[in-house]
């Protein structure tokens, strides 16, 4: 297994773990209408819950793609589920880009792991770009459907043009958290099991 | 009789419906309008007759909501959590019934074989194939461990709130990866990977219908767009 290029069965690895992150992802997305401010708390809740199933994903790399591949993979899902095509380009970049850190540390190095989930983290952020980009045309939009006006107030009051950089820095922060958090569930339950 | 859909032409509705998802309807004729792409009717031809039925009465359920009680005005907690929830129903549901419909009634191969035909790189068709899969599997092993946990008398988290997702990530993630390797052997041998172009036993033709189907998706989407925007 030591060809450059990838197997069948990376594809299906990558189709497994897309699925797993995806289902992490809505289950946690649906939190989010109970209060906006859960909406901005997303940058913590999915990079944490989702570096399991990613670190045991990161445990299966070893080659250059799997993870740039898995981001247009979300892209279009993301497309297809209604949430908007301005994110796909800073997920497809975010998933190329950790895919470098990744290869440059082999896939291997705890160090280069932990950064690189990090920035893979940030295509969360993409499911914000709609309201940064189109905030007046999203608010009215968003009234005109019944959400109520104290609803959107708060939202906007969370998310706007000046908070996504917050927001992009604690998805990143919470991103290598996360990973640390993942790393160690993965050691515990499935390298004693022998999986990994 | 059943109707045969082209993939090709599911995909493309897909498309449109998601594309008119993103912009919200603002008057009674938007929304008349994006009702009608709902597939439900393909669910019926099919003979989903549950599905389809299920999905009308949680459509109409929450569309009901939105319009007849809820406005902007709404407050406080209980309001703000049905507005939240009716919203999302009312704005995201035709994309999901959609999406639903196509997982449902396309087969693998004849997706791969689409897929194929538009020229679309073998990893990104093979991996989004399995993620198409594997959403059916994920809900049965979940229901499985769910079942487990309710034998062993664990509800929810067992008193700490790291254990609710814990104990149902954890065994979730050991049985996706199992399946995972058996689905790769079982694959590999049945020769995905190979060098050779594949073939398929399904001939894939656009009929009547998908150039029926597509004009109406275009018109619908064309209509939306002009009497939002230009008028």
């Amino acid at each position: 297994m030591n060809e450059k290029k990838l197997q069948a069965k990376d594809f299906i690895t990558i189709g497994i773990f897309t699925a797993l992150l995806f289902v992490v992802e809505f289950a946690c997305g649906m939190l989010g209408f109970i209060h906006p401010y859960i909406v901005a708390s997303y940058v913590v809740m999915i990079p944490i819950v989702g570096s399991i199933p990613m670190m045991l994903f990161y445990t299966k790399i070893e080659k250059f793609g799997m993870l740039s591949i898995m981001s247009v993979l979300l892209a279009i899902i993301m497309f297809v589920t209604g949430m908007g095509y301005l994110g796909a380009p800073l997920i497809i970049a975010a998933g190329v880009i950790a895919d470098l850190i990744a290869k440059s540390g082999g896939y291997k190095s705890f160090r280069e792991t932990v950064i690189s989930y990090g920035v893979f983290c940030l295509w969360i952020c993409a499911n914000y770009f709609p309201v940064v980009v189109s905030a007046d045309s999203y608010r009215k939009n968003l009234i005109d459907v019944g959400y109520s006006v104290e609803y959107c107030d708060n939202l906007f009051r969370a998310i706007n043009s000046k908070t996504i950089a917050v927001l992009l820095v604690l998805c990143f922060v919470f991103g290598c958290v996360g990973a640390l958090i993942g790393k160690a569930i993965v050691k515990k339950h499935f390298e004693k099991a022998g999986i990994v | 009789m059943s109707l045969k859909l082209d993939p090709r032409t599911k995909l493309y509705m897909i498309f449109v419906v998601s594309a008119v998802v993103m912009m919200s309807a603002t008057t009674p004729f938007l929304w008349a309008v994006r009702i009608i792409m709902i597939p439900i009717f393909l669910l019926i031809m099919e003979k989903h007759y549950a599905a389809a039925f299920r999905f009308l009465i949680f459509y109409g359920t929450a569309l009901l909501l939105t319009f007849k009680f809820l406005s902007e005005n709404s407050e406080g907690f209980l309001s703000a959590f049905l507005v939240g929830y009716c919203g999302i129903i009312v704005q995201f549901m035709p994309a999901m019934i959609t999406a639903w419909y196509v997982v449902r009634t396309t087969k693998i191969g004849e997706f791969v074989c689409a897929m194929q035909k538009m020229h679309i790189p073998d990893g990104i068709t093979i991996s989004l194939a399995v993620v198409m899969r594997f959403f059916p599997t994920i809900k049965e092993e979940y229901t499985a461990i769910r079942d487990a946990m309710k034998m062993r008398g664990i509800m929810l988290g067992g008193g700490n709130a790291a254990g609710m997702i814990e104990y149902r990530l954890i065994p979730l993630l050991f049985s996706c990866v199992n399946i995972g390797d058996e689905l790769s052997a079982a694959a590999v041998t049945r020769g995905l990977g190979g060098k050779v172009k594949r073939t398929s036993v399904q001939e894939l033709k656009m009929k009547a219908a998908d150039y029926l189907l597509m004009l109406l998706f275009t018109a619908v989407l064309v209509v939306f767009v002009v009497s939002k925007y230009i008028r």
